[in-house]
C-alpha cells in the first residue's frame, strides 16, 4: 500500500529552480532515502508533502489524502523534522517540547522523555543559547515523540556528532521494526545504506534514480587492478578485448565494470598475471556519480 | 477555531509588552485628567490662540470647557492613538510575521492544527490585546475623573468615545495583521502595514494644521473617528465608527483567508 505518493509534480521557481515532473512513492513500512545535492529540490518536494506549498502541476497525497487540502488530518499520523531548525527562541527547550506536545494533543510525555535521555539532551536552557546539535536533537524529539505512523525527515542528522548519528540510525531501525513509514533526505550515504530499503535520487529537480538499496549495491562497479608480467602483454590484452574504461600505466591496467566478471576472468587466463586487486565501489562513490553529473555506466 | 495552547503561549510571550503599555497609558491618562481645570479653559484658550498650528496638529482644536471635551482633545486626538499603534506594530510583528519569517511556523503546522486555526488564534490574540488597552483606558479615565472631578464626566458619551477608539485599534491592527499575512516573503513583512499606519497618523496631523491641508483628511481612516461628533451625538460620527469596525474585520478576514491558502516557504 502506498502511504506517500508524489504524482508528477512540478513546482517551477524559474531559473531551473524547483522540481519538474517528480514522481515517487513510499510503501507502508518502507524506509526511503531521498538523496540529492544541495538545491536539487528535496526540500521543495518535502514542503509540498507537508502542505506548505501547492504543486503547480500534479498531485501529492499521504494516506490517500491531498497534502494541502487535508494537511491537518494528515498531521495526526505524521512526524516532521524540518531541514531548517528554527524554534521559538524565547522558550526553553522543555517548554517548547511541552508546547508542541500539547499542540499535537499528546497525553503521554514519557516517550519524549525517553528520547531526551537517549540522545543525552538537556532541554532546560533557552533555545536561543543552544548549539546546532542541541537544537537538532530537539527537532528529532519533536518529530518522534508521539510515535507517528509516518515520518518525514529533512536531513535529520545534520549537526549531530558521529556518536549521535549512530544513535539516530538505531532509532530509525527501531521505528522501522515498529512499522513506521519513513521518508528521509540525507547526505550521509552510510546512514542511508544502513537504514533505507530504497533510495530516490533527485538532481536539478528531476528524479535520476529510484531503486532498492540492494539493487544499487549489486550494480556497483568493481575496480580491477591487474599487474601484467610485461607492458607488451598489457597492451596486447587491451587490443584483444574491448574494455573501454581502462587506464594503463606501464604494465598495470585498471578497469572498472559492473558485470560480466566471468568473461573478464577467463580473458585474463591466457596472460601471465603478477598481481590482481579488486576494489568494490562504495555506495558513496555510486551516489557521487549522480551528484557530480558524470554518466552512470 | 481557536487553539487554546497557542493562545496561552502568545499570552505568556507577550504579556510583558501589554503591561508596559498599560503603564505608559496610565501615566499619560491620569496626568491629563488631573490637568483638567474647569477654570483653566480661559488661559488655555489664550495659549491656543497664540500658537494655533501646534495645538491643532495634536488634535487640540477646540479648547474644551467640559471634561469630556478636554479628554477628547488631549488624549483621543493623539496619545491614545499613537501609543496603542506602537503596541499594535510590536505585537503584530511578534505573532504571525515572526513565525513565517523565521520558519517556526513549520512546527505549528506540523501538528494537527489547521492553518486557519493558527491564523484565527493569532488574530484573536491581537484583537484581545487591543481590547484590553481600550477597556483599560476607559476604566482608568472614568476612575480618575470620578476621584478628581466627581460627576463632571458624561460617562455614557465617554464610553461611546472609547467604542470608537477600539474601532481605530481594530482598523490599524487589521492593516498590520493583513500585511504580515500578505507580504511575509518581503524582507520586512511587518514594515508595510506599520508604515502605512504611521503615515495615516501623520496625514491626520497635517490635515489639522491648516485649512489648506484640510483635504488630506480624506486620505486617512482616522477621520472616521470624529471625537467631537461623537460627543455631540452626530449620526455621521456613529457611522464612522461602524466603518472603522468594518474595515478592521474585513482586513482580518482577508489576512486569515490569504494565509490559509498561500504558499509558505518554511
Amino acid at each position: 500500500m502506498k502511504v506517500i505518493e508524489v504524482d508528477h509534480i512540478t513546482k517551477d521557481y524559474g531559473n531551473q529552480k524547483g522540481v519538474f515532473d517528480v514522481s515517487f512513492f513510499v510503501n507502508k513500512g518502507e524506509v526511503v532515502g531521498f538523496l540529492g545535492p544541495n538545491g536539487a529540490g528535496k526540500t521543495t518536494t518535502i514542503r509540498q508533502l507537508m502542505g506548505f506549498l501547492h504543486p503547480d502541476e500534479g498531485k501529492v497525497s499521504i494516506l490517500g489524502m491531498d497534502c494541502f487540502e487535508q494537511a491537518s488530518t494528515i498531521q495526526k499520523s505524521l512526524g516532521y523534522l524540518p531541514g531548517e531548525i528554527t524554534f521559538m527562541d524565547d522558550m526553553t527547550g522543555l517548554e517548547f517540547l511541552h508546547f508542541i506536545a500539547k499542540m499535537k494533543k499528546m497525553k503521554d510525555f514519557s516517550y519524549a522523555e525517553n528520547l531526551m535521555s537517549y540522545f543525552e539532551l538537556d532541554p532546560k536552557g533557552k533555545i536561543k543559547k543552544m548549539s546546532k546539535g542541541m537544537k537538532q536533537k530537539i527537532g528529532i524529539v519533536c518529530a518522534f515523540m508521539n510515535q507517528p505512523d509516518i515520518l518525514i525527515l529533512d536531513e535529520p542528522t545534520s549537526g549531530l556528532d558521529p556518536l549521535m548519528q549512530n544513535k539516530f540510525v538505531d532509532l530509525i531501525l527501531e521505528e522501522k521494526k515498529r512499522g513506521a513509514t519513513i521518508l528521509m533526505s540525507s547526505h550521509l550515504f552510510e546512514e542511508v545504506e544502513k537504514t533505507c530499503d530504497r533510495a530516490v535520487i533527485i538532481k536539478e529537480g528531476k528524479i535520476m534514480e529510484d531503486a532498492q538499496i540492494e539493487k544499487l549495491k549489486h550494480n556497483r562497479k568493481k575496480v580491477y587492478e591487474i599487474t601484467f608480467a610485461s607492458r607488451e602483454m598489457a597492451t596486447q590484452f587491451l587490443e584483444n578485448t574491448s574494455y573501454k574504461e581502462a587506464e594503463v600505466s606501464e604494465n598495470v591496467i585498471t578497469i572498472s565494470m559492473s558485470s560480466s566478471t566471468d568473461q573478464f576472468i577467463k580473458s585474463l587466463a591466457t596472460y601471465e598475471i603478477l598481481d590482481l586487486n579488486v576494489k568494490t565501489q562504495s555506495l558513496e562513490e555510486l551516489f557521487m556519480t549522480f551528484y557530480g553529473g558524470k554518466n552512470n555506466d | 477555531m481557536i487553539s487554546k495552547t497557542l493562545f496561552l503561549r502568545e499570552t505568556k510571550s507577550n504579556y510583558k509588552i501589554v503591561l508596559i503599555f498599560l503603564a505608559v497609558l496610565t501615566m499619560y491618562g491620569s496626568m491629563v485628567v488631573a490637568m483638567f481645570d474647569p477654570k483653566l479653559g480661559e488661559s488655555l484658550r489664550a495659549m491656543a490662540e497664540s500658537m494655533p498650528q501646534i495645538f491643532s496638529a495634536f488634535g487640540m482644536t477646540s479648547v474644551a470647557d467640559t471634561l469630556i471635551d478636554f479628554l477628547a482633545s488631549y488624549l483621543y486626538g493623539m496619545i491614545f492613538i499613537f501609543f496603542p499603534l506602537i503596541f499594535i506594530i510590536l505585537v503584530s510583528n511578534r505573532i504571525m510575521a515572526r513565525y513565517i519569517e523565521r520558519g517556526s511556523m513549520a512546527y505549528l503546522l506540523a501538528t494537527p492544527t489547521k492553518r486557519s486555526t493558527v491564523a484565527f488564534t493569532e488574530a484573536i490574540f491581537l484583537i484581545i490585546g487591543c481590547f484590553i488597552l481600550a477597556v483599560y483606558v476607559t476604566v482608568l479615565c472614568i476612575t480618575t475623573s470620578a476621584i478628581l472631578f466627581p460627576g463632571d464626566l458624561d460617562i455614557g458619551r465617554f464610553i461611546i468615545l472609547n467604542i470608537g477608539l477600539f474601532g481605530v485599534f481594530l482598523c490599524f491592527s487589521g492593516i498590520c495583521y493583513c500585511s504580515t499575512c500578505l507580504f511575509s516573503d518581503s524582507k520586512y513583512p511587518y514594515a508595510i502595514g506599520a508604515s502605512l499606519c504611521v503615515v495615516f497618523v501623520l496625514i491626520k496631523m497635517i490635515s489639522q494644521v491648516s485649512d489648506k491641508a484640510d483635504k488630506f483628511k480624506y486620505a486617512t481612516p482616522l477621520t472616521l473617528f470624529d471625537t467631537s461628533g461623537i460627543i455631540t451625538g452626530e449620526t455621521s460620527a456613529y457611522i464612522g465608527i461602524l466603518i472603522l469596525y468594518g474595515i478592521g474585520i474585513i482586513l482580518y478576514g482577508i489576512g486569515i483567508r490569504y494565509f490559509s491558502r498561500r504558499d509558505l516557504s518554511i
